[in-house]
């Protein structure tokens, strides 16, 4: 003891937490880092390369070995080495300066896409991440998935057709289900359409629509348009995007205007007083949280009311069905409704 | 339209006061298995107390039973197990709360299962009682509360709801010990089997959903002949839910 | 059984709900409410409700305005505790004097009369039953005036409006509103507390509640706060404002337990919890007026039963410890000895003693004995007269007494301050450990509730002493 010092021990002990700080802080930690280059294989750099082209050829874009290293984060040499590997393997042909995929490299690229929506889609259902986390989760779930866990994985999710972006599932025999829509950037002012996909890339741009909290499957009409912002209205708010960020959100054009629900407004948006028949659940509201909303009664044509406001704002407690349930707002912006005129109310 | 709770049962014997015993937690060597079923903050707990003379907790919030409580008692010489059940919502979902009271009303094949529902807040309990239906024959409606709901002044017409349903529905008010003895009378009747039910089976179903489910259960009997509930069976089925399937593989609810 | 060939069943299933699409659960559950609704129509007449509902409705807007909601949830919460810490101490005092002042030296005596080997004598009478005498006296009184009142409030219908006012603060730190009602039913018993977390429906949130209902101050723990701070904190006031002091400074803890629980629900929710699944969703029950004896019975019946179980299931084995390991010698120093002066240089290092953490891992199976094992081991270790022999466990009746014994042990204010705090951020007692496994079914999870109150206790126990250190 007779060394002890109290200002020493509390410096020893800070310096202690500085360095389990840097070794084990999330996603750039020691520890984060050193678990991760091991991962970076040859297979994932052969998967990386596959979806690449798949996407690129979607769009009838040629790429050659150096597009490649612009968009890959691998280094030239492990590229090319991964190339001719897979030119032997009849994976991928030339074409001139271009790189093409073979019948097998679709395949194969189809069953990554698969294994990486599918497990977006798990995610989304099964589990409680943040919507910004999928996409880099799935980045890297896709290279672990053999062929027989992702069809296991498919029937637990019950086959679903599209991933929670709205992006098509490819089936286990390679179909896609092809969705035809337009970005939201280029629609003409007074377009009526439903969101039928939003981009999760790049991540800068998703987390802007996140937090502006636009649902897929949403109804929009176009307000307002010119070359700095696109105004829209959808189920009763107003909503200013960038052109760049509307470009990442694709929408179905809607010719029928007769189905045009303008009056479809957010459970949020209600207030004290007022009453409103419930339309449906959004699309967004997933898994147990959609179920547990349809079992207290938050079912098509219910009436629902606001009980009671809270001192701090949310939740909120709605009258439904006769007991009062509190939801949460971001629940309640998944309800949508359509609101009852004066002298019509019910309780 | 009567405002008197009334039994749902007006021709069958009366209630024999000193045929009945509260056994406590002496539950061995039964003759049949009760089960209390419903939603949250319905009174089950209250009834349960009534009916065994236990101090089970009870509590004005949804959710104070979280585990299931068992008892018994003794009516006309015969014994019944009496098991207090968690309140549920619905049977439709997964959630790990509501495990317990489902996975007890699937495969515990209680003799009687008692529906303990809130008169003031009926459509919304229907809506468990409608699943409960699916997977059993023997229940009966124990219309609870009914003090608060005359206060309410909610009036309900027992009569034309047992024949909805196709069970007897029973009035009751378990915290003032109200119609508890036509409660037990009525689970004796049922028990003995002296009143037939031809429980209301959901309709409304969408065409697609009730053919595949048509088909489907119809592919279950083929397998398990003996089967009554192969309907909510292949609903659980279609919706994915793995105890089922993997109670399917083995019989369990048989 | 055996198993049958279903696999043509589920393939079935499984094609067919490919063909049904993604809106199966939707469909079934808005049919099934449209039969309800239908039978409803059938069956039910609604008179003029206006008035019934008015009255729920007017208490409803008190109970969660603005101005009052608040202020009125912090005033029952006062009032609860205050009955219980100053109500408590009558029945406390009396059962003290019955159990250990006339009871024990009656069964010493008889005894000597029947010729008991001194060691039998000294391991049942001064071990197991001294430790079961204590935990009665200390635990049932509190425990006796906290639940009833509890139970009022819970059959009242007030309990999940707290949820709802508190649960924007719980949202924050990514739990659930829930947790307000498992918290508080903590403050009675931490293993009460984490059963009713049943109540929590999703998942994650669940988790939370669970591993962070122990920084909720348990009936067994607030004897302890309430006994030091009086001797140390109440000291360094002038004496009129002693007894207010020590009062606060006790709240202070239980209302630093409540920071540390939001601190950790929200540090748990970030990252070892992000992935588990959460929804919400609290329903609002109709008032109803409790049954006001009837309950106030019931519950003091319960919770006499539970207490008194639960004195002879764990604090009569740690009784027992007490008495052996005072009593066992290696070499020429008993394994207590032998463990506190091990054990003194990290305490030290904690601004604690040898003595306050091996009382601490004697006292694991039942909070309630830390203050008499603490005196016992002191006394014993500094070989003061006061004690009843060597390995028992007693109460000095006066506070002045204990103060003497606990100074003469070393003590400073930093020590009591300490051991207050240590007492706030330790593990779980062994009941409410074993309740956590059984509840998450998971050893990780039980691992992680019951190591992380300690790590925070050490972390603040040590930094506390530092800073007080340097600046002393
Ligand atoms: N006025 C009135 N209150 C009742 C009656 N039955 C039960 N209660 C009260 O309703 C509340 C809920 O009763 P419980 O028996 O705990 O309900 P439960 O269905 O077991 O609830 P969970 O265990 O949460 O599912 C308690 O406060 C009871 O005192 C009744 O017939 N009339
Ligand atoms: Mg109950």
């Amino acid at each position: 003891m007779t060394t002890y010092n109290p200002t020493f021990a509390l410096l020893l002990f800070l310096a202690l937490i500085i360095v389990l700080y840097f070794l084990f802080r999330p996603n750039k930690g020691l520890y984060y880092l050193l678990r991760k280059t091991k991962k970076s294989n040859a297979k994932t750099i052969i998967e990386d390369i596959l979806k690449l082209l798949y996407h690129n050829q979607a769009s009838n874009n040629a790429l050659n070995v150096n597009d490649l290293t612009n968009h890959l984060k691998y280094s030239n040499r492990l590229l090319i080495e991964n190339v001719s590997k897979m030119i032997e393997n009849k994976l991928l042909f030339m074409e001139g300066d271009a790189l093409k995929l073979s019948e097998l490299g679709n395949e194969y690229a189809l069953q990554i896409i698969r294994a990486h929506r599918l497990w977006e889609k798990f995610l989304s259902e099964k589990t409680g991440f943040q919507k910004e986390e999928w996409h880099g989760r799935a980045e890297k779930k896709e290279h672990e998935l053999s062929v027989d866990e992702t069809n296991q994985l498919a029937a637990l999710l019950g086959n679903p057709k599209f991933d929670p972006h709205g992006d098509p599932i490819p089936t286990s025999t390679g179909r896609v289900a092809f969705k035809k829509g337009h970005p939201l950037s280029e629609l003409a002012v007074d377009t009526v359409g439903r969101i039928i996909h939003i981009e999760d890339e790049p991540e800068i741009i998703y987390k802007q629509i996140l937090a502006e909290k636009i649902y897929l499957d949403s109804q929009i009409r176009i307000v307002e348009k010119d070359d700095s912002r696109i105004v829209f209205h959808s189920e009763g708010e107003k909503f200013v995007l960038a052109p760049i960020v509307a470009g990442n959100i694709t929408v179905s054009i809607l010719e029928n205007k007769v189905l045009i629900q303008e009056s479809t407004t957010r459970l949020s948006s209600l207030k004290t007083h007022e009453t409103a028949k419930i339309i449906g659940l959004s699309k967004e509201c997933r898994g147990e949280n959609r179920r547990r909303l349809l079992d207290l009664g938050f079912v098509k044509g219910a009436t629902v009311g606001v009980d009671l406001m809270n001192p701090l704002g949310d939740p909120t407690a709605f009258l439904i069905k006769g007991t009062a349930i509190a939801l949460r707002n971001n629940q309640a912006s998944k309800i949508l409704i359509k609101k009852i005129e004066h002298g019509k109310t019910t309780t | 339209m009567e405002k008197q709770p009334h039994s749902a049962c007006d021709t069958c014997s009366h209630f024999n006061a000193d045929g009945l015993k509260k056994l406590g937690v002496q539950i061995a060597d039964f003759d049949f298995v009760v089960a209390l079923a419903g939603n949250p903050n319905t009174g089950k707990s209250t009834v349960f107390n009534a009916l065994t003379g236990l101090r089970q907790h009870t509590g004005n919030w949804p959710g104070k039973t979280v585990t299931r409580a068992e008892g018994a008692f003794e009516y006309d010489k015969q014994k019944y197990k009496l098991i207090d059940l968690p309140g549920t919502y619905s049977l439709l979902s997964t959630s790990e709360d509501e495990e317990v009271a489902r996975n007890f009303i699937l495969f515990g094949k209680p003799t009687v299962t008692v529906i303990v529902v809130d008169a003031s807040r009926l459509e919304r309990n229907l809506n468990l009682a409608l699943q409960i239906l699916e997977i059993t024959d023997n229940a009966v409606l124990c219309l609870n509360l009914m003090d608060e709901a005359n206060r309410n002044q909610i009036e309900i017409d027992t009569r034309a709801l047992s024949r909805d349903l196709g069970i007897p529905v029973v009035a009751t008010s378990a915290r003032h010990k109200e119609g508890i003895p036509e409660l037990i009378q009525t689970i004796s009747e049922l028990a003995n089997n002296k009143i037939q039910c031809t429980p209301r089976k959901i309709k409304n179903i969408p065409q697609n959903i009730s053919k595949a489910v048509q088909e489907l259960s119809a592919s279950i009997e083929k397998e398990y002949p003996e089967i009554s509930n192969s309907r909510w069976i292949a609903l659980r089925l279609l919706e994915g839910d793995t105890q089922i399937v993997e109670a399917l593989k083995t019989g369990t609810f048989i | 059984m055996q198993e049958k060939n279903v696999a043509h069943i589920i393939a079935l299933s499984k094609e067919l709900r490919w063909q049904i699409g993604d809106d199966f659960h939707d469909s079934l559950a808005e049919s099934i409410y449209a039969d309800a609704s239908k039978i409803v129509e059938g069956s039910v007449t609604k008179g003029d409700q206006k008035s019934s509902f008015r009255i729920d409705s007017k208490i409803d807007k008190i109970v969660t305005s603005k101005i009052w909601g608040f202020p009125l949830m912090l005033f029952i919460l006062g009032v609860v505790l205050w009955l219980t810490i100053i109500g408590a101490n009558y029945p406390s005092g009396m059962l003290a004097q019955l159990l250990l002042d006339t009871c024990h030296p009656l069964l010493k005596e008889g005894a000597s009369a029947i010729g008991l080997p001194w060691w039998l004598d000294g391991f049942l009478i001064d071990g197991v039953y001294l430790a079961v005498a204590w935990v009665i006296a200390v635990m049932l009184p509190p425990m006796a005036i906290f639940f009833p009142l509890f139970t009022l409030l819970e059959d009242f219908g007030y309990l999940p409006r707290v949820a709802f006012n508190m649960d924007h603060l719980f949202k924050k730190s990514g739990a659930h509103g829930k947790q307000a009602l498992t918290m508080s039913m903590g403050f009675g018993c931490n293993a009460a507390g984490v059963v009713a977390t049943r109540i929590i429906d999703s998942p994650r949130e669940r988790l939370i509640a669970i591993i962070t209902n122990n920084f909720s101050l348990c009936n067994g723990r607030w004897p302890t706060q309430i006994l030091l701070a009086t001797i140390f904190i109440g000291a360094v006031v002038p004496s009129t404002y002693s007894s207010l002091a020590s009062l606060s400074a006790v709240i202070g803890i239980a209302v630093l337990g409540i920071f540390f629980m939001f601190f950790f629900s929200w540090a748990l929710s970030r990252t070892v919890l992000k992935g588990e699944v959460s929804t919400f969703n609290l329903e609002l029950p109709p008032y109803r007026p409790p049954v006001f004896w009837k309950t106030i019975y019931t519950s003091l019946i319960d919770r006499t039963l539970i207490v008194l179980w639960r004195a002879i299931i764990f604090a009569a084995p740690a009784g027992a410890v007490i008495w052996l390991i005072s009593n066992i010698y290696i070499g020429d120093e008993s394994i207590a000895l032998w463990a506190i002066h091990s054990l003194d240089g990290f305490g030290f290092l904690l601004g604690l003693n040898g003595v306050v953490l091996l009382a601490y891992i004697v006292a694991i199976p039942a909070n309630e004995i830390v203050i008499p094992t603490i005196l016992m081991l002191t006394v014993m270790a500094t070989g003061i007269p006061g004690g009843e022999g060597v390995g028992v466990m007693f109460e000095l009746d006066s506070v002045t007494a204990t103060a003497d014994i606990l100074k003469a042990g070393g003590w400073t204010l930093l020590t009591a301050v300490n051991v207050m705090l240590f007492s706030l951020l330790h593990n779980p007692c062994s009941t409410t450990i074993y309740t956590i496994y059984k509840e998450t079914n998971s050893a990780k999870w039980t691992i992680v509730a019951s190591v992380l109150p300690v790590v925070a206790g050490f972390v603040i126990t040590f930094l506390v002493a530092q800073i007080w250190r340097i600046l002393g």
